[in-house]
């Protein structure tokens, strides 16, 4: 069953100098979220300045011309309003959630810094310590994170999502004031950007109060070409890394499709299938039947180019990581070689399709919904036919794309190993 | 101007005579349906010596029912689309269930059938005490979890019934046998005390007495009454001069840090002020302390004061954290905030930016259809009632600079006799701390 149009009246607009617009009025509560979406991200960068698009992000909140440092949540959480932003490989994200009073406010506050963002050396410097704490928390520090910014510099030689997002540490260090400024102009103009209203306002006020903040903001030039060629693999790869855990842990990545080719539906479901609820293959095998792994869990994506499917395995301690590894391939391998049944088709099915529902449970849910389908899908109303999209997919396509997707030589692993590198 | 009170969807609250409370919550919208019990098996029941049973027998419950084995117990829950939710609070050992509003009864049967008949198989009960050790040895590589156990475990101390993790400590999960488990189901998962809620599309009156009907289709299989004696809260003994205790994790370029003192009880009166006076100082991003330590000096990413609010005692607690070298810099820059907070509360400014902050915010806390449930039956369970939520906004909005600034010197994490705890390299840790305070080195082993 679709989503129906008439529970989401999503209204779509979009300015002279290329801002899009989209409004979705619900008065249930006094309380609206605003989304920012830039379509800027890892993927836009190249080395040497990796991790500037996070960067940037934190520099958002460092005071514009009306508006100066320390303002902007200042300004917002007085108004009875917070706000957050994420960068992922290929956007980053701005929102505010705010007492509906606070609209206004909440438009200027955010017009204001794309129209005038001030970026000084001052907060340049301080604002780079702060994301070195948190690579630092992240990364450095996690092990989850050193698996993936490993995992990602194995899987890819040529393109940008080679790197994390946080960005190298050296890179972080030494990227300068005017670096950020040609960062600002080129991608955080109004024609890079999806702006998403949901909650308790009246669409016509919004439209015009958007209109009058943001329509006098210049057009950016065309964005700069983004690196997006990568070889095609040709045999399994692998990488360790050796740190003083408590126990093992592995995380395999395959080069899977990009987030709009249908394919990825299915591997949503073979994710599903795989990882989502305890009755999951994985969980099932490897955690519950043979005992090797306190978790398994999978994670796929939709990425603007062709991104991973990933798969992490936290070992018990004392696992050998060669007898998980065999229970995992033979896992991947059933997908492929054996057709899955209607019923496991069906439970993965109605499980992607709750996680669907679920994400709009909220006003925040809602407006991001709306934005990645705009930013990712290349229009909100693919979330409305999302549900018949995923009913539609065959055992036949979940083991043809399982094929394409996982055979051995498509393997990227990295594997930590208890115990500390030599000095 | 943000208005005061929060008007909550329709719902009805019933009373059964065997002490188990009804909550029905009508909520329009997506086709959803989500049903909680919540039952008094939280953490602060685990028996002496037993910590982490409770939250061990939650999770045993999924693993095999007297009709069916885990196997067909997953494929009961997950063909819906569903996933089940556990918790165990301290107070409270909770399931629920969010599944597509037509399968409600469906949903209803599974979450009634895992709470009162699991079957607690030897097998699986042994392997269950295998896999919570494994877990509990991989969450010690987590330093902001060590830290997290620390201060529970530090901060009310051995034998408060608070004093410890809700997944208990490796060596008492070790010496958990069946009996244990059916004993803490027999004796906590009992109807006085408890609460089942539904959310859904139906009126609060249909959506009671679908519960009714399923109630009575299951009332056979609930465990016989059983009187338990009542839990001794004594209360926090404030230490006389600050400590730190150093969590030793090898090869940390970066120390997680927590700063601890006794706080209040979710049931204090003085809810409202204390909620506000603590968001001036370490709540949202332009806290006292967010100023301080991350905007003006890039010392960390995070930083914050969160009030642990039990229902008969609490915590008051400040967490940050920082690269090895800068660790003193970021302890000192924080108590002496925290004290000169402690000393004159907060600007007039400061506070009318948390009053707005708070009430502004708190209806986002109700939207979802489980946010709903958990709030309400929350609100019913600790003895504070709907009130608490529908007047919450008008309560922190007259809060006074007066009662802030009483309240923020009563809830300083950094008055004297606070604790501070380090997760992180101890040599690295020590050099910083050095003269600060009286230290103590603890492996991170201990709070596995």
């Amino acid at each position: 069953m679709p989503l129906s149009e008439k529970d989401f009246p999503v209204e779509e607009r979009s300015l002279g100098n290329g801002l899009q617009i989209r409004l979705l009025p619900d008065r249930s509560l006094p309380v609206c979220t605003l989304y920012s979406f830039f379509r800027v991200g890892s993927r836009n960068e190249r080395p040497g300045i990796t991790g500037i698009s996070h960067l940037f992000e934190h520099m958002m909140f460092n005071g514009s011309k009306k508006y100066g440092p320390k303002e902007f949540d200042r300004r917002l959480e007085a108004a009875g309003g917070t706000s957050n932003a994420y960068t992922s490989n290929d956007l980053t994200a701005y929102y505010e959630d705010f007492a509906s009073e606070a609209l206004p406010l909440v438009l200027d506050l955010e017009a204001d810094r794309m129209a005038s963002l001030l970026i000084d050396d001052v907060s340049l410097v301080r604002e780079r310590d702060v994301v070195k704490e948190e690579r630092r928390f992240r990364t450095d520090n996690d092990i989850d994170g050193m698996l993936d910014e490993a995992l990602g510099a194995l899987a890819f030689l040529a393109h940008p999502y080679r790197w994390p997002v946080i960005g190298w540490m050296s890179d972080i260090e030494s990227i300068t004031r005017e670096e950020c400024e040609r960062y600002f102009r080129a991608y955080y103009a109004p024609n890079n950007c999806t702006l998403v209203l949901v909650g308790d306002f009246e669409p016509a006020a919004a439209l015009r109060e958007i209109e009058r903040l943001y329509g006098r903001i210049p057009a950016g030039d065309g964005l700069p070409k983004v690196a997006a060629g990568e070889p095609p693999q040709k045999g399994e790869r692998r990488a360790v890394i050796r740190y003083p855990s408590q126990a093992p842990a592995m995380l395999a990545g395959f080069r899977g499709p990009g987030g709009r080719d249908p394919d990825s539906l299915v591997l949503d479901l073979i994710e599903a299938a795989l990882s989502a609820g305890e009755g999951a293959r994985l969980k099932r095998a490897l955690v519950y039947e043979q005992e090797l792994c306190v978790d398994a869990h999978v994670y796929f994506a939709w990425r603007m180019d062709p991104g991973l499917f990933e798969i992490s395995l936290k070992l018990n301690p004392g696992v050998d990581p060669q007898r998980a590894e065999g229970a995992l391939w033979a896992e991947l391998a059933r997908v492929s070689d054996e057709v899955m049944s209607e019923r496991e088709l069906d439970r993965a099915k109605n499980l992607v399709r709750s996680q669907l529902l679920r994400s709009l449970a909220t006003t925040n849910g809602r407006a991001h919904t709306v934005g990645q389908m705009e930013v990712m899908l290349g229009s909100w109303r693919a979330m409305l036919d999302l549900p018949d999209r995923y009913a539609a997919i065959t055992a036949a396509d979940v083991q043809r794309v399982a094929r394409k997707t996982l055979p051995p030589h498509r393997r990227n692993v990295v594997t930590l190993i208890p115990g500390e590198v030599e000095a | 101007m943000i208005a005061h009170d929060v008007e909550l969807p329709p719902l009805q609250i019933e009373k059964l005579p065997s002490g188990l409370t009804l909550l029905a919550v009508q909520k329009r919208g997506l086709p959803l349906f989500h049903v909680r019990l919540s039952l008094p098996a939280g953490a602060c029941e685990d028996p002496r010596g037993k910590a982490g049973l409770g939250h061990f027998t939650v999770e045993l419950l999924r693993r095999g029912t007297r009709r069916r084995p885990a196997q067909d117990v997953d494929e009961m829950i997950e063909s819906m689309g569903a996933q089940l939710f556990t918790d165990v609070s301290m107070e409270e050992g909770a399931l629920a269930l969010t599944v597509p509003a037509e399968l409600s009864e469906r949903a209803l049967d599974a979450l009634l059938e895992v709470a009162l008949e699991p079957a607690f198989e030897e097998s699986e009960v042994a392997a269950a005490r295998r896999r919570t050790i494994a877990a509990l040895h991989s969450d010690l590589d987590e330093p902001s979890n060590v830290a997290g156990r620390a201060v529970v475990s530090l901060g009310y101390g051995p034998g408060h019934p608070y004093g410890h993790p809700a997944q208990g400590f490796r060596r008492d999960v070790d010496t958990f046998q069946r009996e244990d488990a059916l004993s803490f189901h027999a004796t906590r998962f009992q109807q006085q005390g408890g609460l089942l809620a539904a959310v859904g599309q139906s009126t609060p009156q249909e959506l009671i007495e679908l519960l009714k009907r399923k109630l009575a289709q299951w009332e056979s299989s609930w465990p016989g009454r059983s009187q338990r004696s009542a839990l001794q809260f004594t209360a926090l003994a404030p230490s006389l001069a600050t400590r730190a205790v150093i969590i030793h994790k090898p090869d940390a370029t970066q120390a997680q840090v927590r700063i601890v003192a006794p706080g209040l009880p979710r049931s204090t009166p003085r809810h409202a002020e204390a909620v506000v006076a603590n968001t001036a100082l370490g709540g949202g991003f332009t806290s006292l302390l967010v100023d301080a330590i991350r905007v003006d000096r890039g010392l960390s990413y995070s930083v914050s004061t969160r009030l642990h609010m039990n229902r008969r005692a609490g915590l008051s607690v400040f967490s940050s954290f920082t690269k090895n070298d800068t660790l003193r810099e970021l302890v000192d820059v924080a108590l002496e905030t925290m004290r000169a907070y402690a000393a004159a509360g907060p600007t007039q400014d400061a506070l009318e930016k948390a009053r707005r902050y708070l009430a502004g915010l708190f209806p986002l806390g109700l939207e979802s259809h489980e946010a709903l449930a958990e709030q309400i039956a929350d609100a019913l369970l600790d003895g504070l009632g709907l009130e608490h939520l529908k007047t919450y906004r008008s309560r922190v909005l007259a809060v006074t600079a007066e009662q802030a600034r009483e309240m923020a010197a009563e809830l300083s994490p950094a008055r004297d006799g606070a604790l501070l705890t380090v997760v992180g390299e101890a040599e690295a840790a020590r050099r910083e701390l050095n003269g600060l305070c009286p230290l103590e080195v603890r492996q991170l082993e201990e709070f596995a």
